[in-house]
């Protein structure tokens, strides 16, 4: 077989190897070109993306700001827990089915849940931002112990999920401060794009205390940068060291400010226990500073249960509870103030002189203007009374006269100089102003205005409305002659070594001015519904502490038929609400109490008791600390006397220097251990 | 031919050509031990046990007259395709698709040799076809046996799936077939009607992953992370290296794993992050090199046979490598293609060597007849 040669042929292979070597130069120069353009024209821009690819950020949480009472007892805490979240991109197919079913079995999930992981791994697969998949999002916060160990024994299959650590907020007070302190919850992604320090899956202060001072309770994020492999596996330390520069892998986190509350823990879980309604709400404030001691709102919730594990349809019962737990009772509900809002009538008439301090009126058990007739608490009438006594005994009829004598504009001014009609100012997010009418108001409202208003107005009923904040506000101003005080709960700011970053001095809305004749007849007015008999609180004064206050029973509106309640409720919610409100001592009151027990009936039975014990409990309280106090400087000056090389110290002096500057209060009873000795036995 | 020395045929060996090689092979090795020095899989020690019987192949080879390859095509031809039907039906799978062919301990993947059988019997089909010389032209019609020849193994290949091998050997074989007398007119048709077969193709015969592939490349950010994931990596990976290169063994793209098959498709992307542009562009240049050298080979050649078999070795690393640089450089859509010498494979290596055996070979004797 011989190939024939034909050199013809082959010369016309020649061009043709021509004209294909000149394609092939040309081809090669795309590629470099291309290289040029990869390497050197976007090489630094490659570069850095090269880095980025291997570096992981893990952010090292904050701890959360303390939350303390004024004794430096905590109310709320972080407790140690875990978060889990799992990356869609590590998990793909069939893979991410299996882990999806192991990650219900093992923490137990509702459908919901499951459902809402599915949802939430879609939306990141599906997402046009392509990083969104390497992003770890939320299965489930605050992994009880006992799961957080299931998960952790399924970690080999269980890959592309993270168990992170994050400390929860413990809420020690439970049900009681729930409105007070608030809650947390995972942070919105509408939040998340206005706030961009805060990343998914962490939590934002809800309502309360947490979330007006989230700024400085949030503290600052730490970062940890490690290099990973594609995989998102974290690498080995000598690679991680040789990757990361040394200044970028740990900063760690600032941790918040704690918050030092006015609150007395003791006083509140007293409050607490001691108010007996299902509904209703409890203020303590100091009379000479206006900072809170305890707050009560019933029914509550559980910020524990709200700032994690809590399933929608407890959620969907808290919004549905007729007796609407989440709104705080203290500065959000209007309540007729009832007769505890006489001696407002008393202040407002004795100032324009509409009385003198020992002029009386008569009372028949009635009072009738024109044809109606305005029936006193007692049928058959109170006979001839002075302001004192008709503070007393609450009688209807002289506080209808005095209001039919004033008109309804001076009994207004009146109540909004001592802070009723407006928000008191409490930082604690939102508060309403409550009602206070005026001749304005009412034609606004009813077209016309007629003396059945002002009268109606005089024993607290009508159109006015309070809050009991409001209440407390004004009778602290009637207890320290005529100081108006901005009602505050946070004493301190104190950083998380306990350096104090800001203190809050007392806030004095108004000074009043009152003719001490005027002030003496309410105070005494208000000490015999106390401590006299007949007084409509006698019952529950206290042997060793006198202290002054007013019942108050406040008819309550007839529901619509706008819900549907079983004939019990029905009953219950009919009932008069149960007012009372106090300053103690009687004389340079250095507390006011509060107590609304709704529908509880009877002031004098619903919610003078509460209020006595609460008083009796805080001088009991305060006796203890004195004595405490006393102990703690004999035993500091026995110890530290040696220290300082000699016994030349007097001691006398150095106890009054140690004396703590928070009793700003000079206190009416000589806190002195000698004095507070025998408070305490008397008290039960 | 025995009369030839020793000494004469060491004097007119192609020794650019066999440098060439060898620092391909060189550098190829030394990079795919740092492409595969984290896996715990010394790949490289295959891959050099692979060149070194290529090399002992091209020693063998050398010794015989390139002609009597003729009579080696038809078989040749006619077991590559035996093989392939054979992989169709006993192939072991992987990553999805039917390619190897378990001999033993050894795996062999039959289309890599397609091409070197493509080569011999269209070489020797030409190479005899007195169609062209006569009428002074191909007309398509002519060229109706060499498109069946090349169609049959190329569908089974592509059947595998194998989408990228069918396509480069079919590019190979087209380059062939330009060598040989078809007018401008007749490419022109040719041309249209494959527009044509490719817009059938696209309509109902590529798999979805194939259309991605090619949809990917046309926007690579709208796929990033799934399909363009790979590409993006590996544009990463090669511009990270700027112009001097993260050295051997420190690409981060490359150790970390960011990039996909990183000791096959994508080794081009290892050596440009580790040693930069300028080191880059010398692999670019070696590459046309050895195109070059065998058009110049094929263009001094003293018989058709050998002109066409090395115009077909030409096209054989022309197409490999153009199109693998392309593709991990982001010019091309991403394909399966490895880079000659470079990628791991053995039988890819082999099939390479033996290419470069023919070009010495035709080199080697052109003297002599």
């Amino acid at each position: 077989m011989l190939v024939r040669r034909n050199a013809d042929d082959i010369r016309e292979i020649r061009p043709r190897a021509a004209l294909a070597a000149l394609m092939v130069v040309c081809a090669m120069c795309v590629l470099v070109v291309r290289l040029y353009q990869l390497q050197i024209a976007r090489g630094d821009d490659y570069y850095q993306q090269s880095i980025s690819n291997y570096r992981k950020s893990l952010f090292v949480p904050a701890d959360r700001g303390l939350l303390k009472d004024r004794n430096g007892q905590v109310l709320v805490e972080n407790r140690p827990s875990y978060d889990i979240f799992l990356t869609p991109a590590f998990c793909r197919g069939k893979e991410k089915e299996e882990v999806m079913a192991k990650l219900a079995a093992d923490l137990k999930m509702e459908k919901e849940d499951i459902d809402r992981m599915h949802r939430d791994y879609d939306r990141a697969v599906q997402s046009k931002d392509k990083l969104e998949r390497f992003k770890p999002y939320l299965i489930e916060l605050d992994i009880p112990r006992d799961q957080v160990d299931v998960i952790e024994s399924h970690r080999v299959e269980l890959t592309c999920v993270d168990l992170i650590p994050s400390p929860h907020r413990s809420y020690r007070a439970g049900d009681a401060l729930g409105h007070v302190l608030g809650y947390m919850s995972e942070v919105t992604p509408e939040e998340m794009e206005t706030h961009a320090e805060y990343r998914r899956g962490q939590t934002i202060g809800r309502r309360g205390l947490e979330r007006r001072w989230e700024k400085e309770l949030r503290g600052e994020d730490g970062k940890e940068t490690i290099a990973v492999d594609a995989q998102g596996r974290k690498l080995d330390e000598s690679v991680n060291q040789l990757l990361i520069p040394e200044d970028e892998r740990y900063i760690p986190a600032t941790p918040g400010d704690n918050l030092v509350l006015s609150l007395d823990q003791r006083l509140e879980e007293l409050a607490d226990k001691s108010f007996p309604g299902r509904a209703g709400a409890v203020v303590v404030m100091e009379a000479k500073t206006g900072f809170i001691l305890a707050l009560v709102s019933r029914p509550s919730f559980d910020a524990n249960k709200m700032s994690q594990r809590i399933t929608r349809a407890e959620l969907q019962a808290l919004n549905e509870d007729p007796l609407k737990p989440l709104i705080n009772r203290v500065m959000n509900e209007n309540y007729h103030p009832g007769s505890t809002f006489k001696p407002v009538l008393a202040l407002a008439g004795l100032e324009r002189g509409a009385i003198a301090p020992q002029s009386s009126i008569y009372c028949n058990g009635g009072y009738t203007v024109g044809n109606h007739r305005w029936r006193c608490d007692k049928p058959s009438g109170h006979g001839a009374l002075d302001v004192k006594r008709a503070l007393q005994y609450s009688c209807d009829v002289f506080f209808y006269a005095l209001g039919d004598r004033l008109g309804l504009d001076p009994i207004a001014q009146m109540a909004h100089s001592l802070g009723f009609g407006q928000p008191t100012g409490l930082d604690l997010g939102k508060e309403i102003p409550g009602i206070i009418p005026d001749t304005d108001y009412v034609v606004k409202v009813f077209g016309s205005y007629s003396k059945g208003h002002a009268i109606n107005a005089a024993i607290g009923q009508g159109e006015i409305n309070v809050t009991p904040l409001q209440e407390a506000v004004a009778y602290a101003a009637i207890g320290n002659g005529g100081t108006v005080y901005r009602p505050q709960i946070v004493k301190r700011v104190e950083a998380y070594d306990g350096h104090t970053l800001q203190e809050f001095a007392p806030i004095v809305e108004r000074q009043l001015e009152f003719k001490p004749t005027t002030i003496q007849s309410v105070r005494a007015g208000l000490v015999a519904v106390v401590n006299e008999p007949g007084g409509t609180a006698y019952a529950t004064r206290l042997a060793d502490i006198k202290f002054a206050g007013k019942t108050g029973t406040a008819q309550v509106v007839t529901l619509g038929t706008k819900q549907k309640l079983n004939p019990e409720t029905q009953a219950y919610l009919s009932r008069d609400h149960a007012w009372f409100t106090a300053y103690a001592p009687a004389v340079d009151p250095e507390i006011v109490v509060v107590v609304i027990n709704e529908h509880g009936g009877w002031g004098a039975t619903g919610a003078a008791p509460t209020a006595s014990k609460i008083i009796a409990g805080y001088f009991q309280f305060k006796a203890q600390d004195a004595a405490n106090r006393l102990a703690s400087d004999i035993a500091d000056a026995g110890v530290t006397m040696p220290a300082h090389g000699g016994v030349e110290r007097p001691l006398p002096p150095r106890e009054n220097e140690q004396l703590p500057p928070e009793e700003i209060l000079p206190p009416p009873i000589d806190p002195s251990p000698a004095d507070a000795g025998p408070l305490v036995p008397h008290l039960n | 031919m025995a009369a030839l020395s020793t000494e004469k045929k060491l004097n007119d060996l192609h020794w650019p050509l066999v440098a060439t090689t060898l620092l391909i092979c060189t550098l190829g090795v030394w990079n795919l031990a740092s492409a595969t020095h984290n896996s715990g899989n010394a790949l490289w020690t295959a891959q050099l046990y692979a060149m070194l019987a290529g090399f002992v192949l091209i020693g063998l080879t050398l010794l015989v007259d390139y002609r009597w390859l003729q009579t080696l095509a038809w078989p040749a031809y006619a077991s590559v395709v035996a093989l392939l039907v054979g992989v169709a039906l006993v192939g072991k799978s992987s990553h999805g698709a039917k390619r190897w062919l378990q001999l033993g301990h050894i795996q062999i993947q039959p289309s890599e040799f397609l091409k070197l059988a493509l080569i011999l019997v269209l070489a020797r089909w030409f190479s005899r076809d007195e169609t062209g010389a006569r009428e002074g032209h191909y007309r398509l019609t002519d060229l109706f046996w060499p498109f069946l020849v090349i169609l049959i193994p190329v569908a089974l290949v592509k059947q595998q799936p194998d989408l990228s091998t069918a396509v480069v050997s079919l590019f190979i074989s087209m380059t062939m077939i330009l060598f040989a007398k078809v007018r401008l007119r007749d490419l022109f048709m040719l041309a249209g009607s494959a527009a044509a077969i490719a817009f059938v193709v696209w309509q109902k015969f590529l798999k979805p992953f194939q259309k991605d592939r090619i949809l990917t490349f046309i926007n690579p950010e709208a796929y990033a992370k799934t399909q363009g994931y790979h590409a993006i990596q590996s544009q990463i990976a090669i511009g990270s290296g700027q112009l001097r290169g993260k050295g051997w063994g420190e690409g981060t793209q490359n150790q970390l794993r960011f990039l996909p098959e990183q000791h096959t498709d994508f080794i081009f992307s290892v050596w440009a992050e580790e040693h930069g542009f300028i080191l880059s562009i010398l692999v670019v240049l070696l590459y046309m090199f050895v195109a070059l050298a065998a058009l110049d080979i094929a263009a001094n050649a003293r018989e058709k046979f050998g002109s066409f078999l090395c115009v077909g070795v030409a096209g054989l690393f022309f197409w490999h490598a153009f199109i693998n640089i392309g593709m991990v450089t982001g010019v091309l859509p991403v394909m399966g293609v490895p880079l000659p010498l470079f990628s791991y494979g053995g039988s890819s290596v082999i099939v390479d060597l033996l290419g470069i055996g023919l070009l010495l070979n035709v080199s080697l004797r052109r003297f002599m007849f």
